[in-house]
């Protein structure tokens, strides 16, 4: 391996791959702050009794859930432009709408973790033990309170191992969003490549930053899992 | 903005050439996904240590690395191994096509590793004692009695992981091969409308996910054929 090619400066590409790093974890962490937020309302309205609602919000995240996730990168980064434009142009607007690649990119994964977070928080809820809500009815909780106190503590207790499996999806499907034109860490990694021919060292440089990412996800896992079950745990 | 129906039809045979080579890569990387995994899954579930160790670094390996970092590796990487254009290996996967399904494969096998794994381990003990007290042989009673009930139990999973090759299979046109993601951004650059073709790509991975549950709950029927039978 030939350090001086990642060293920082400008004969070097480290500097260029860490902000691909930057730009790759930016996105990561807002489309998976986004999409479980999303996720835990689009559970509440599957399990909600309205009707229709549900089949709705099952249907759109199935769908989400069977097509490629650079389908749905494409279809928000040029049908956004083109909506926005069609949706002015009785307004007298005539021109081209330059989306941001970086929310598009966003919103596609925070929709496609969405659907998938929905999922698991819906089973979260379904498993709560009935007698948990009978008693905090029982002592006068209102059902908003028993909500708040009750069941949305115990969902995310039980949602956690998927929702952690959840962020080493969407971590893992980041590097697609470089079909859009933004420089993330692989998109860096290839130019570099591109620039030096040494394509393996730029991209087992990536692949380590990847497990390693991959790793500390992991050891997080099994940590909260510890914590958060720690009640079931015996002996000591 | 939105294309009408002629336009459609007139295109309609890109998105369907897309749609073969998607269902293509599809089926090669199931059979490379599994001819891969079952070799590692029994090595996870060997009593060698260094056995098992090299399972569980093989598991972690693909199942952290991303899919399209697999897939540059194995592309821009391979042909930069020292001595590898001279074997005949590299006459048979020098093109695209291999190369993807190859990169696709070794993805599905680091899930695949942990599903057949944990099936294998969960075929009750007792069926095995009871098939070695009849005197099968180890080969015997892994291929008539192990192996059959850890099929039914994987089942489920099986069919999951097999969407997610489905749906893995997109990267490929990170590596210039067309599927039907390809086809689609294809008619959107003919015509400047990306709805009706990237929807109707989604229409075809829909049907195509259909398929494929549909077949799952088909060989669940086949191979539990008590759980399914009418009430007599």
């Amino acid at each position: 391996m030939d350090l001086a090619l990642f060293s920082l400066g400008p004969t070097g590409w480290g500097d260029e791959l860490i902000a691909g790093l930057d730009l790759t974890l930016r996105l990561a962490v807002t489309a998976i702050i986004a999409g479980t937020a999303l996720g835990l309302v689009s559970a509440l309205g599957e399990i909600a009794p309205v009707p229709l609602l549900g089949r709705l919000l099952e249907t759109i995240n199935m769908v989400l859930r069977s097509v490629p996730e650079l389908l749905v990168i494409f279809l928000i980064y040029y049908g956004a432009a083109i909506a926005l434009a069609a949706l002015l142009a009785p307004f007298g607007f005539s021109g081209f709408f330059e989306i941001n690649r970086f929310w598009s990119g966003v919103l596609a994964l925070a929709l496609i973790h969405a659907a998938y977070a929905s999922e698991v928080f819906r089973g979260a809820f379904l498993a709560i033990p009935a007698g948990e809500i009978d008693a905090a009815r029982a002592f006068g909780m209102s059902p908003l309170l028993v909500f708040f106190r009750i069941r949305l503590p115990l969902a995310f207790r039980l949602a956690m191992p998927g929702l952690t499996n959840l962020v080493m999806t969407t971590l893992k499907s980041t590097p697609l969003v470089s079909a859009i034109g933004l420089q993330d860490l692989i998109r860096v990694a290839g130019d570099a490549g591109q620039n030096t021919k040494e394509f393996f060292q730029f991209y087992m440089a990536t692949l380590v930053i990847y497990l390693g990412i991959a790793a500390v996800v992991l050891l997080l896992q099994t940590r909260s899992e510890r914590r958060l079950f720690r009640h079931l745990r015996v002996g000591r | 903005m939105l294309m009408d129906a002629s336009t459609l039809i007139a295109y309609l045979p890109v998105l369907l050439a897309g749609a073969v080579t998607t269902l293509e890569l599809t089926l090669f990387t199931l059979v490379g996904g599994f001819v891969i995994a079952l070799p590692v899954a029994l090595a996870r579930n060997a009593q060698g240590s260094v056995t098992r160790w090299f399972a569980h670094g093989f598991v972690f390996f693909f199942r952290g690395a991303p899919l399209l970092v697999i897939l540059y590796l194995v592309y821009y990487g391979l042909p930069q191994l020292p001595g590898i254009k001279e074997t005949p290996i590299w006459f048979l996967i020098a093109r695209p096509m291999p190369i993807a399904i190859l990169a696709l494969s070794l993805n599905s096998a680091g899930f695949l590793t942990e599903i057949i794994a944990g099936a294998l381990r969960n075929v009750p003990a007792g069926e095995v004692e009871a098939a070695r007290a009849f005197g099968l042989s180890r080969l015997q009673t892994f291929t008539r009695i192990i192996a059959p009930h850890a099929a039914r139990l994987a089942l489920r999973s099986y069919g999951n992981e097999a969407v997610f090759v489905l749906k893995g299979t997109a990267v490929v046109n990170f590596i210039t091969i067309t599927d039907l993601v390809g086809a689609a951004n294809q008619v959107y650059f003919n015509t400047f409308d990306p709805f009706t073709p990237l929807l109707v790509a989604g229409v075809f991975y829909l049907i195509i996910v259909f398929v494929m549950l549909r077949l799952v709950k088909w060989a669940e029927r086949r191979l539990n054929p008590w759980a399914f039978a009418a009430p007599s």
